[in-house]
């Protein structure tokens, strides 16, 4: 009985290991992969990202000719990112999103 | 008079669906058939209907736990196949994350199985724990859980020299959880009440079912692919290969816990050692036929990989044959002659992964019939 109280005391004065999450946020390591992003300005049409990514998440958008990210398929494996010759698709530190396509 | 105790689908102890049938004499079990195939999803054919490339990802998903063994033991049959070589950093960087899914998957191990004897407060700080491991394979390979770092000829990503310091302080927190966790095996009345002589594999039964990985280990087998079978930078670390001789739980947990001091030691050498040259070689997926069988110790076993190309740019055929498939037979002895209270840790002393072995498992007919039939027709079966 007497053994345990130093470790009961140190227990309760410790901090906790978890964090408030929605209000204390964890930033993800460098090289994180989350959400990828297209800039529309910088894509040159070559549709290397089509052609690299395993999942057919990507397809072309009918109105502005340019990739587009189906998220729900996506697996945020970043071989889009990696394909692109103009680095116009870059994944992003995002993971807290709930849009179903990036354009 | 025996009664028969059907478990599973919905299984208590496992989050994944398994048909389990034991047959107990009061407390005591008799008999015990297992019927796999609620998980399966048809992978191996989707591998060969799809290119070299993006199967790597699709392989990773095999298993989410084991996601690295899997990609890595993919390319390698590749590389095999085509006859190239990886560069001496990448194979070890393919080690480094190996050993990390080593750590973390044991750990899971453990925080499981501390949760099945009803110590929860073990599954708290090894889960806790498990963080340390987990933020290590954010910074190397950008994901918690798949690493999405092999490919077919090397690694995508680097170990910078920035990152290496960060990682040493993290390896130095986990060695001192983990010995902890060693000297409360070793002590503490719980686990030893629940764990020593409970489901017991005899080495002879090891041998004779062909037990892989911890499990075959925790009954004094000395085997391990990455001595048998050197592969990425293996033949160029220095480790022990951790037997026990008990082939109790206890046994298994103490050869799972002492394995992961063993590749915080190998994560260390192998960050000290990094070589420096290029990270991938180029290949041509157009690969000539051939074929290939690649073995890789998963963290749970030996894991293997056979593959045959056929000429394009796809592969003929995949098959894969994951280590909780090898050890499944060495359940029957494990459970026979136990008591039903002990099912759910016998059960995960093995580390089951049923996600892994259901790939190819052939649901028949019978199979299906199995749910509704009589204690008389299930005797007759045996026969
Ligand atoms: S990250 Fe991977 S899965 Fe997602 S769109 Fe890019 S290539 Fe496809
Ligand atoms: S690879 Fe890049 S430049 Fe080419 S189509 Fe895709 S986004 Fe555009």
């Amino acid at each position: 009985m007497v053994k345990i109280l130093p470790k009961v005391l140190a227990n309760l004065l410790r901090k906790p290991f978890t964090v408030k999450y929605p209000y204390e946020k964890v930033e993800p390591a460098d090289g994180y992969r989350g959400k990828p992003s297209i800039t529309k300005e910088k894509c040159i049409r070559c549709w290397q990202c089509i052609r690299a990514c395993p999942d057919r998440a990507i397809s072309v958008d009918k109105e502005t000719k340019t990739p587009v990210i189906w998220l729900g398929r996506c697996t945020f494996c970043g071989e889009c990112a990696e394909a692109c010759p103009t680095k116009a698709i870059v994944m992003t530190k995002n993971f807290e999103f709930l849009d179903q396509y990036e354009k | 008079m025996t009664m028969v105790v059907p478990i599973g689908p919905q299984h208590p102890a496992l989050k994944e669906p398994e048909y389990f049938r034991f047959e107990v004499k009061g407390e005591e079990i008799v008999d015990v058939d297992i019927y796999f195939g609620y998980a399966h999803r048809g992978i191996e054919e989707t591998l060969a209907r799809r290119n070299y490339k993006h199967n790597i990802y699709l392989s990773e998903r095999i298993c989410g736990i084991c996601n690295i063994c899997h990609s890595t033991c993919y390319c390698q049959a590749v590389e095999r196949v085509a006859g190239i070589e990886p560069p001496e950093r990448a194979k070890y960087i393919r080690s480094l994350i190996l050993e990390l899914e080593r750590i973390h998957s044991h750990m899971l191990w453990l925080a499981v199985a501390a949760h099945e004897i009803g110590f929860d407060t073990l599954f708290m700080l090894a889960m806790r724990d498990r963080e340390h491991v987990m933020d290590m394979r954010e910074i190397i390979s950008g994901g918690r859980v798949h690493s999405a770092t092999n490919t077919i000829g090397g690694v995508r990503r680097d170990v910078t020299p920035e990152q290496i310091p960060k990682l040493m302080e993290k390896l130095d927190k986990l060695e001192e959880s983990v010995k902890y966790y060693i000297n409360l095996f070793q002590t503490d009345r719980t686990i030893k009440s629940r764990c020593a002589n409970v489901g017991v594999l005899t080495k002879e039964d090891a041998i004779k079912l062909c037990a892989v990985g911890p499990v075959a280990r925790a009954s004094g087998v000395k085997t391990d692919i990455r001595v048998e079978d050197p592969y990425a930078a293996y033949p160029n670390l220095s480790f022990e290969v951790i037997t026990e001789d008990d082939g109790d739980v206890l046994a298994k947990g103490m050869v799972r816990l002492r394995e992961m001091l063993e590749s915080i030691k190998m994560s260390r050498q192998i960050l000290r050692e990094l070589p420096s040259g290029p990270l991938r070689v180029p290949v041509d997926l157009k690969i000539p036929p051939n074929e290939a069988v690649q073995r890789v110790e998963a963290p749970r076993g030996e894991l293997l990989y056979y593959i045959r190309s056929n000429g394009t740019e796809m592969p003929e055929r995949v098959r894969v044959r994951t280590p909780t498939y090898a050890s499944a037979p060495s359940l029957k002895p494990m459970f026979v002659g136990g008591t039903v209270a002990e099912i759910p840790i016998v059960l995960w002393s093995l580390d089951v992964c049923f996600a892994c072995n259901d790939r190819v498992t052939l649901v028949d007919a019978k199979t299906g019939k199995v749910s509704v039939v009589t204690m008389e027709e299930l005797r007759r079966w045996r026969k």
